[in-house]
């Protein structure tokens, strides 16, 4: 989140798009309502009419996978809008802080040139060749100027300028094309556009919140920048109630994402390193960016820093200047590969990986296609699960339709402790740690994950004494002492904030880190947490003071910790004009007075532009050009989000012949469903009363008694095309497998009508497995191995389907 | 009042036998019943074993009349018929009862069937509120769950009305029975199944004088089988 | 001490139903379901809307309504449990007292242990609540229902605490107070709904049965929300308490009474006879034996 949860108060409108807040983040709706109860709207875009919906002042539907044609129509409704009634938008906030002014390569091209693609493609349109789906970006830079600074246009009007650029590209995204694509009734699609661009007046804030629905998809992270992009014209990026809120699905999913748990990331999104990085300088060269923006704060350009602390704290001692801070110790992946969820998969069926740790997660239930992720797990040598519950992935080799004898898997499961019977810190969506303490003892040998790992390491080592082993530095040199007993959570946590090595005291803030091997940091963005105030320890984290804040919109900020440096709304410095002065006075984020910085921790510290401007003030400070970027090079796919169909679409793609993601990568073309035999949209979900793949709410009696069984909701119209009553059995199937659900018939979905043509769609939880108190089949049986061009993450919201009654 | 050694048969064994449970069983249900009447006596109703005790009462109350007319199916349809049928003697009955009963005036009262009128009377009673009472005791008993709530309601009502009218009865009834100063032979009459022969001609004069032209003509070792009811 | 009363606010209630989850943890009412496989006996019946019905152990239940209006589509959510009359039917023919109406909060509480298991709170409840639960051929039944957390032990209301569904709620759908307080909340909440163009709002609860101490805030007719539109005191709750009660007495009085004065009378009477004279008039028929 850019801002945090009880901002959202402070919102005048909130779009809820690709999320279903009221039934998946119950506890985050109290805020929603909050900014309902002061007048605010709430606008709810999604293909179901869900518990969100019924609480929205407007409910827009969209067929699954139309997010981008949806977005780009309500950018192009703001950009016609700016021309007509400049006075509504804040044009200093678009052309000062944004990249809408700089000058595009002259040779770029984009979809409206090339049928769909932008220049620089390997391929052509609807390329087949996997090598040759993916583009070169030469043409996808500014111009510069003798000094190497980005040329900008202040005035907007050079043809070249990104805002020109976004005009053109966006003149296709009418409202007609928009309804027409996803199938949202035009007065309502116009509807949402008047009320959310209103947003965009100086003083009103619009906040977009979205979740998975707008991830899963193989345009999942274009459908963010178009938000972004969305958000930005509106000036909402920075100010109270206005940003974009990644509403994390777990209580600590922010946290794990913080600890590089994913496969490209180390621990603060410091990169991972790969193959080419032969040195630390190499790897500190492609990882750090550089500008000459001569007011770019540029935070990156710290990266040695936070990268060397990082490995003072991983490796102590052995990490010297003179052995690159023992970077060669740190494993590297290919350059190139792809090491996400569907590619592990597909490796383990191929035999490539043999062994899997499998820690809180039940892949067997959430994983896409699978049923292929079963049959790839039988093919594992070893598999350590560790869990509250026995879990589908766990119990995989006597799953229904196997002979246990078949799988030569051998099988640890190790019982894990629940949050409440450990302490640590969680980290909620809005960026903010809170520590926790232990309430109660878990039951018979179940342990902490942190007792886990710790004995894991220490065995490791010892085995490593004693045996040998490839990559022994990696293991043997790891600093490791966290105690004999249990290992104890501060000294964890105070090795992830981090200390001055020369006087042994805890870092305070990421400021103070050094790339000479002075400091360590575990995870820099943590750095502050765990300090040394007037001689003693102080765990900010577990600070419980409610105390409100200079102005009064909710950033509390003696409440625990946030980071980065406690600082509750970030890219706040674009909450003021170039003097320092909040756009919104009334919702001030910070305020430039009496020569100071007054409210949130601002973002950089200098001054205000105008007060030195020869300071890095820029208010962007985490883009190389200190300017939020409209035009984003660094996408898979492209600079400027194109809508595509979804991988199995219904319809041919009316905006261009490119009819899906030039850029994905297909795993399985030959699963690919047709839409002859599979007409209908599929997508998934879940529900207030299951969590995640249901590991632990289908353990729990009185959820269970909630929802007993996985349920396939549709509109009174297919049902009754379909000889489909409400609560029969029905079958779902698609190109990948089938389920056997209770068709739940419901008014709350509509058929689309698209270009005259009627396209229905049909939700399927996928929470569901064949263990627990409650089973049943999970929708993921259906979905497909394809997923977004720049993470990977599953199409799970948009495929094809047919259904029939049981 | 009779001393006469002379007997007849007023009430078989089977009719008797049914008489007293059917009594024993209302007697129970009475009382387990009050016990949600009276408010003070609720303690009694915890736990719900005074309906458990109800509830096998009631499966007796229900039973015993049909056992009886399944296994005495002349004598029972012959007791409906005599209660059925009105003559002159019951108009002449309801006139004379209340200086019958209060004065003891047994002049204008005329010579009385098997059953006299006041019997007739009761014998409806029994039929209806007993029928009232199977029925909306069985609907609060087996459709609870299922009958509308107005229903039940009424039926609560139904079961209390029936309650009171024939607890009041039961009084009358016991009273007339065994306390009465002219009801001299009743209670042998239903406990041992004769009464004298002063007494059934004094009584239940028509009846008598039946019985006696029936036992002249044919010798009577078996008592017939005659009916009455409680 | 003032009475209290919950605030239901629907149009904030987002169906989450962290209320009746908590309410069984709470009261112990999820601990007889067998923790095994098909232990849960429930299925999806085509809603989202489980179980099907409050019951012994459901004492609070969400309902699901899709219903159409003001032009547009809208699920709207309910709330049902006891609904705390202050006229309750049920204490009126609980014939053991076990339901009573709480002075100090303004509820109706319960006595489980007195409970005869009767059910007729069951028949009489105008919002069809009390659930029994027990051997339905024998009858051996108890009834439950929602009791504000009053429960022995676990009280939550004696140590200044919310009921435990007001305590989970996210969206301040549900507000334990005063119910003054909350009447006069309530009022504002639905004049604003109608100025926002929701003209049936209603406020539900302020007047119906003596006045709810569960009051509603609806944007709609109750009926939209499956609540009885004009629930009443059943005009047999009135009867079985305020005529067949009396009736009782009277006639049972009137009986024996009569009987007694007649065997006075006939006693003498018929001594009288014996020894020759004259004897009073009797005035009350009755039928023989």
């Amino acid at each position: 989140m850019t801002n945090h949860w009880n901002d959202i108060a402070n919102s005048d409108c909130t779009l809820v798009i690709g999320g279903n807040p009221a039934e998946n983040h119950p506890a985050s709706f109290g805020h929603i309502m909050k900014s309902l109860d002061t007048g605010g709207k709430l606008i709810h875009v999604d293909p179901r009419f869900t518990r969100t919906s019924a609480k929205a002042d407007i409910y827009a539907p969209l067929r699954s996978g139309t997010d981008i044609a949806f977005i780009n129509g309500m950018i192009k409704y703001v950009m016609d809008d700016m021309d007509k009634n400049p006075q509504n938008y804040n044009m200093t906030y678009v052309t000062e802080y944004t990249t809408a002014s700089f000058l595009i390569n002259t040779s770029f091209k984009g979809p409206v040139e090339l049928d769909g693609l932008f220049s620089g493609y390997a391929g052509g349109v609807n390329e087949t060749d996997g090598a040759k789906r993916t583009y070169g970006k030469s043409t996808w830079t500014y111009q510069l100027d003798d000094a190497g600074i980005p040329k900008k246009d202040k005035t907007l009007k050079d043809p070249n300028c990104v805002f020109q650029l976004m005009k053109k590209h966006f003149a296709r995204y009418t409202p007609e094309m928009a309804s027409k694509v996803c199938g949202t009734p035009l007065e309502k699609f116009l509807e949402v556009c008047r009320t959310y661009a209103a947003t965009g007046k100086i003083g009103k804030a619009g906040n977009i919140m979205y979740a998975m629905g707008t991830t899963q998809h193989t345009v999942g992270t274009q459908n963010i920048r178009a938000y972004a992009i969305l958000q930005l014209l509106l000036a909402n990026i920075g100010i109270a109630g206005g940003g974009i809120q990644a509403m994390r699905g777990e209580s600590n999913v922010q946290g794990s994402t913080d600890f590089g748990l994913l496969s490209h990331i180390l621990t603060s999104y410091l990169k991972q390193p790969q193959n080419t990085d032969t040195t630390l300088a190499k790897y500190l060269e492609r990882t750090t960016p550089t500008t000459k923006e001569p007011n770019s704060v540029n935070w990156w350009g710290n990266t040695p820093k936070y990268m060397v602390s990082l490995l003072k704290a991983w490796y102590g001692a052995a990490a010297t200047k003179e052995n690159d801070f023992a970077f060669h110790n740190l494993p590297k992946v290919h350059a190139g590969k792809n090491y996400t969820h569907i590619a592990l998969y597909e490796a383990m069926e191929a035999g490539i990986i043999k062994g899997l740790w499998v820690w809180g997660q039940n892949p067997l239930v959430g994983g896409p296609n699978v049923n292929q992720e079963r049959k790839a797990q039988d093919k594992l040598e070893w598999l350590v699960a560790v869990d509250l519950w026995e879990t589908e992935t766990a119990n995989f080799w006597k799953r229904p339709g196997v002979n246990p004898a078949d799988i030569k898997t051998e099988v640890f499961l190790l019982p894990a402790l629940n949050s409440y019977e450990k302490e640590g810190s969680v980290t909620n969506s809005g960026r903010w740690i809170q520590w926790r303490y232990k309430a109660g003892d878990g039951p018979g040998v179940a342990h902490d994950d942190l007792w886990m790992m710790d004995k894991i390491a220490r065995k490791l080592k010892e085995l490593y004494v004693k045996e040998g082993g490839p990559n022994a530095d990696s293991i043997l040199k790891m600093a490791w002492d966290y105690g004999e007993d249990h290992p104890d959570v501060h000294k964890v946590a105070k090795e992830i904030n981090g200390y001055n090595l020369t006087t042994g005291k805890l870092v305070d803030g990421f400021p103070n880190l050094k790339d000479d091997g002075t400091t360590s940091c575990g995870a820099w963005v943590y750095c502050g947490s765990y300090v040394e105030e007037n001689g003693k320890e102080v765990n900010r984290m577990a600070r419980r003071d409610p105390t409100p804040d200079t102005y009064n919109i909710g950033l509390f900020p003696k409440w625990a910790y946030a980071w980065p440096m406690n600082r509750r709304i970030v890219y706040n410095r674009a909450s003021v004009d170039l003097d320092g002065q909040p756009w919104d006075k009334e919702h001030p984020v910070i305020w430039w007075k009496d020569g100071k910085w007054t409210g949130d921790v601002a973002d950089g510290g200098a001054p205000p532009i105008k007060v030195d401007p020869k300071a890095r003030n820029l208010p962007f400070i985490m883009t190389a050009e200190g300017h939020a970027k409209l035009f984003g090079p660094g996408m898979a796919e492209g600079p400027l989000p194109e809508h595509y169909e979804p991988w199995e679409s219904p319809i041919k793609n009316p905006f261009s012949k490119q009819q899906y993601n030039p850029a994905v990568i297909v795993w399985r073309a030959a699963e690919q469903g047709t839409v002859d035999k599979y007409p209908i949209v599929g997508t998934t979900y879940r529900v207030t009363e299951h969590w995640q793949a249901g590991q632990m709410t289908r353990n729990l009696p009185w959820l269970v008694e909630m929802q007993p069984e996985p349920f396939c909701e549709m509109s009174e119209e297919l049902a009754e095309e379909k000889g489909i009553r409400n609560g029969d059995r029905v079958i779902i199937e698609s190109a990948r497998g089938n389920v056997n659900m209770v068709a739940l018939v419901t008014k709350r979905l509509k058929p689309f009508i698209m270009d005259g043509k009627i396209v229905h769609e049909v939700g399927m939880v996928w929470h569901f497995g064949y263990t627990g108190l409650a089973t049943g089949d999970s929708a993921n049986l259906l979905t497909p191995h394809v997923g977004d061009a720049n993470t990977t993450i599953p199409e799970y919201k948009a495929f094809l389907v047919n259904v029939r009654k049981a | 009042m009779s001393q006469s050694k002379a007997v007849v048969q007023k009430y078989a064994r089977a009719t008797r036998l049914l008489h007293h449970i059917h009594t024993a069983a209302f007697i129970i249900l009475f009382i387990t019943g009050l016990v949600l009447f009276i408010p003070q006596l609720g303690f009694l109703a915890q736990d719900s074993w005074t309906r458990i005790v109800h509830r096998l009462a009631a499966v007796v109350f229900i039973v015993a009349p049909i056992v009886y007319l399944v296994m005495k199916p002349k004598a029972a349809l012959r007791a409906v018929a005599d209660a059925c049928t009105w003559g002159t003697e019951d108009v002449g009955w309801l006139k004379a009862a209340p200086r019958y009963y209060f004065l003891c005036d047994e002049e204008g009262m005329p010579a009385q069937g098997h059953m006299n009128t006041g019997q007739k009377l009761w014998w409806f009673l029994v039929i209806v509120f007993g029928a009232v009472f199977i029925v909306t005791g069985l609907v609060m008993w087996f459709l609870k769950t299922v009958a509308p709530a107005g229903l039940l309601q009424w039926m609560v009502f139904a079961h209390d009305v029936a309650f009171i009218v024939t607890g009041a009865m039961v009084f009358v009834h016991v009273y007339l029975g065994v306390i009465h100063p002219m009801m001299t032979e009743a209670w042998q009459a239903i406990s041992k199944g004769t009464v004298s022969e002063e007494y059934a001609k004094s009584h239940h004069g028509l009846w008598y004088h039946e019985q006696v032209k029936e036992e002249n003509t044919a010798p009577p070792p078996e008592p017939k089988e005659v009916v009455e009811v409680h | 001490m003032a009475e209290k009363a919950i605030l239901y606010d629907a149009t904030r209630c987002t169906a989450c139903r962290g209320c009746q989850a908590l309410c069984k943890e709470w009261n112990e009412n999820d601990e007889v379901i067998p923790a095994v496989q098909g232990g849960v006996k429930e299925r999806n019946r085509g809603s989202y809307e489980n179980p099907k019905d409050l019951s012994t152990r459901t004492w609070l239940k969400i309902g699901f309504n899709e219903v159409e209006h003001y032009d547009k589509l809208d699920w709207l959510f309910s709330r049902r449990a006891c609904m705390h009359c202050t006229d309750a039917a049920c204490v009126k023919v609980c014939p053991t007292g076990a339901l009573y109406r709480d002075e100090a909060y303004g509820i109706v509480a319960y006595n489980k242990d007195i409970c005869s298991g009767c059910g007729y709170c069951a028949d009489f409840c105008p919002f069809d609540v009390p659930r029994l639960d027990g051997n339905r051929i024998l009858g051996k039944n108890k009834m439950d229902k929602c009791v504000l957390c009053t429960q022995p032990g676990l009280n939550r209301l004696e140590i200044k605490q919310e009921p435990a569904c007001v305590k989970t709620c996210p969206t301040k759908a549900l507000v334990f107070g005063d119910r003054d307080t909350l009447v006069a909340t309530a009022r504002q909440k639905v004049a604003a709904l109608k100025a926002k163009g929701f003209t049936n709002a209603t406020f539900y609860g302020e007047k119906e049965l003596g006045g709810l101490h569960v009051l509603y805030v609806l944007n709609d007719t109750p009926d939209k929300y499956g609540l009885p539109v004009d629930p009443k005191f059943p005009s047999t709750a009135t009867a079985w308490q305020d005529i067949i009660q009396p009736l009782g007495w009277t006639v049972g009085g009137l009986t024996l009474l009569g009987l007694a004065f007649n065997f006075i009378i006939a006693r003498e009477a018929k001594m009288t006879k014996e020894l020759p004279g004259k004897a009073g008039k009797g005035g009350k028929k009755h039928v023989a034996e």
